[in-house]
């Protein structure tokens, strides 16, 4: 009898070993060829590896399965659904290109598992989300909310360092995402004309005008560069893609084109952008700078932690984004007590982070049509002397404004 | 046979009054039009050489440029070589790489179809591309000469020097391929081969050699464009691709063989654009313009043919 008795306890004890080391599959699909994609999951990497060296999460560790979407929409769809059927996950992470995200939201609409989104800007894709998806949550700020937030930050900055924002330059690259940017000043120049909205301050006049971006064989910035000067704005924003980065500031150069504050909006850097002297004083709207380093010890932890890791720095903020999300579902995962989808959605609305690898909190409010919204602005930065330097928030500010613009003797 | 002077007066009356008129109009355009132009133009001429003297439908023409700016990024990376010296180590890279190329590809296509020949070179644009996505990512590169955004002033108007190296270098590489093609044998041989390839080998021509030559030079010229437009480019795998259809353009506006008519073709097309970029509101309506110009010499030149 005692020995039946011992080895039943045996065996429990040696089954419930077994079922606590399963591990909680998380399904991670971002763009693997791409920067952006190849920084976050390797962030994702690093916090999972945290997470179980610290001893997983509910006894269990984090397992992260990475597909590749290859930026193409039916690869996105593809992984998603190969991740729920073959590798059956737990929950789904990951996210950059909105075209690619608005493809995949059928499939993750399929089988609702609780879905910690990074990616996917545009605001089209929270529509096709819908608000009845408890189920998903969203970190990245949508589009409408960055513009937003662009117009806080300059009536901020105007206020605080004194200066004159009215005049209102946007040189924007004639596809989909330039277009898209110009849409959105329209209507914010809409309201400012009727004093709403959050550039009402700062918006007086503007101006938009398309160039052909050098990503899709253009590169000619002179003649729009000769526009903006003509119109000589208080700010001036280009809303192209990396390429276009050094070419155009070279191009204002040459014609001569100083605005008292020269704004770039792509969504990624060149390689070395910083090295380049021509891009002294350039602003840039981003949601991470390795300077946060300064003003944040989550940031600073993040940012130590993933260059040891690998041995270089992370070059944007999809690195920090990637980072969160996993420490965010973790956190979630904690609070419920069980994968419970209902107790982890529960338990994901009340996370509260009050520093994070971004650098600022993390609180989980509704936007305007999904329940579970994440950061709502990007931030204001500043290239001075090779470093991007925080200039807005206010205060998470790194270094003061230069102004005006000027370029490097 | 009367009516051709009167169509090449007529034609050079109504385009130097175009450009008298664009000169008042929109004197920066029409500079900026000349600057981009060469750019065009230098990159054609290579691919005019190709297709008129060996007929060959080269779809990695822009991936090749790609190809040199990248060396070219790293020869200024590594070895500090400034770009506009680099163009001469990269002429004779490329001149190196097109002679492999030939031999390794090319060569086993000429006699085949034209299918064959386009499959073969969007083949070896597809392995640039990638390969260039592998090793150097699809983050663009730039390189810092502080004499690239050098400009002068004249009454309110600010114009970059630079690019004025764009129509030189077009002119130079002109003058230097027609000295080949009309002062060297084996320029003579390449001429009697681009204008009936059986012929020549009747007489006794190497074919063979002459279209490994050519082919050679085109892209080494190719080294050339990727040197003097390093410091104003963003170097990422697609850079060169858009240059392949814009060349395609311009050979077919100049005619198969014409590589006057490329320089000029390609200095009428960039000032139409930089025209049309210059007028608020209707930048994006450039390409429209780019073809639309194309699209009129071709029907122009075809409507005199069945007049004459």
């Amino acid at each position: 009898m005692k020995r039946s008795a011992v080895l039943v306890v045996c065996l429990a004890v040696l089954f419930s070993v077994v079922f606590a080391a399963e591990p909680i599959k998380i399904g991670a699909v971002s763009p693997l060829g791409d920067i952006t994609g190849k920084e976050s999951t390797r962030a994702m990497q690093l916090a999972v590896k945290e997470i179980n060296d610290a001893g997983g999460v509910l006894g269990r560790p984090l397992q992260l399965i990475i597909m590749d979407d290859e930026m193409k929409p039916a690869s996105g769809a593809a992984a998603i659904d190969k991740l729920a059927t073959v590798d059956k996950v737990d929950f789904f992470v990951g996210g950059m290109g909105s075209g690619v995200h608005l493809a995949e939201i059928p499939a993750l609409k399929k089988y609702q598992k609780v879905t910690v989104w990074i990616g996917a800007a545009d605001h089209n894709c929270e529509n096709a989300v819908g608000a009845d998806a408890d189920w998903y949550f969203h970190l990245h700020p949508w589009d409408y909310q960055q513009g937003e937030g662009y117009g806080i930050a300059w009536t901020e900055i105007a206020k605080a360092y004194n200066i004159k924002i009215e005049k209102v330059f946007l040189a924007y690259e004639e596809g989909a995402f330039g277009t898209g940017s110009y849409t959105s000043y329209v209507d914010f120049f809409n309201q400012a004309k009727k004093g709403q909205g959050s550039w009402a301050a700062v918006m007086k006049q503007f101006v938009g005008a398309s160039f052909k971006s050098a990503s899709l064989g253009g590169g000619d910035y002179r003649a729009i560069l000769n526009q903006a000067k003509s119109f000589n704005p208080d700010l001036f924003v280009w809303a192209g893609y990396d390429a276009d980065a050094v070419p155009i500031v070279a191009q204002a150069k040459e014609v001569n084109f100083t605005p008292k504050l020269f704004v770039g909006a792509p969504p990624g850097w060149p390689a070395n952008y910083g090295k380049n002297p021509l891009a002294e004083n350039v602003i840039l709207y981003g949601m991470w700078s390795p300077t946060l380093s300064d003003v944040s010890p989550a940031a600073k932890h993040f940012f130590d932690a993933y260059v040891k890791m690998y041995g270089e720095e992370p070059t944007g903020y999809f690195a920090p984004l990637g980072y969160i999300n996993i420490y965010f579902l973790a956190e979630g995962i904690k609070k419920a007590g069980s994968l419970d989808k209902n107790a982890v959605i529960k338990a994901l609305e009340k996370v509260e982070f009050k520093d994070t690898a971004l650098g600022e909190p993390l609180k989980i409010t509704p936007s305007k049509v999904v329940k579970h919204q994440g950061f709502k602005y990007q931030k204001i930065l500043q290239w001075q002397n090779g470093k991007q330097q925080v200039i807005w928030p206010l205060d998470l500010a790194t270094a003061k404004l230069v102004y005006p613009f000027s370029f490097k003797k | 046979m009367n009516a051709k002077p009167f169509h090449l007066n007529r034609t050079l009356l109504i385009l130097i009054i175009l450009l008298v008129v664009i000169a008042i109009w929109k004197p920066v355009a029409l500079i900026y039009g000349f600057q981009r132009g060469g750019l065009y133009a230098l990159i054609a001429l290579p691919l005019a050489l190709i297709l008129g003297i060996i007929g060959i439908l080269n779809l990695g023409h822009g991936d090749f440029l790609t190809l040199a700016m990248y060396i070219g990024y790293l020869l200024f990376e590594n070895l500090k070589i400034d770009p506009l010296l680099s163009m001469v180590p990269l002429f004779f890279i490329f001149l190196a790489l097109g002679m492999g190329i030939y031999m390794i590809t090319i060569k086993y296509v000429l006699k085949s179809g034209e299918l064959n020949q386009l499959i073969l070179t969007f083949g070896i644009s597809m392995v640039i591309i990638q390969m260039a996505e592998l090793i150097w990512t699809t983050r663009p590169r730039n390189l810092y000469v502080s004499y690239a955004s050098s400009s002068v002033s004249f009454l309110d108007f600010s114009v970059g020097t630079y690019e004025f190296l764009y129509p030189a270098l077009a002119i130079g590489v002109l003058i230097a391929l027609r000295l080949f093609l009309k002062k060297t044998k084996l320029g003579q041989a390449a001429t009697a081969v681009g204008q009936n390839p059986r012929g020549a080998e009747i007489v006794g021509i190497d074919t063979n050699r002459v279209y490994f030559t050519v082919f050679s030079i085109s892209i080494g010229i190719l080294g050339i464009a990727a040197g003097v437009m390093l410091p104003r480019t963003s170097i990422f795998p697609l850079t060169g691709s858009p240059y392949t259809l814009k060349s395609f353009a311009l050979v077919a506006m100049a005619g198969l063989g014409d590589l006057n008519g490329i320089l000029i073709g390609g200095i009428t097309l960039g000032i139409a654009e930089a025209v049309i970029q210059s007028i608020p509101g209707y930048g994006g309506w450039s390409d429209l313009v780019f073809f639309g110009v194309l699209l009129a010499v071709i029907l122009t030149r075809a409507y005199r043919r069945s007049e004459s």
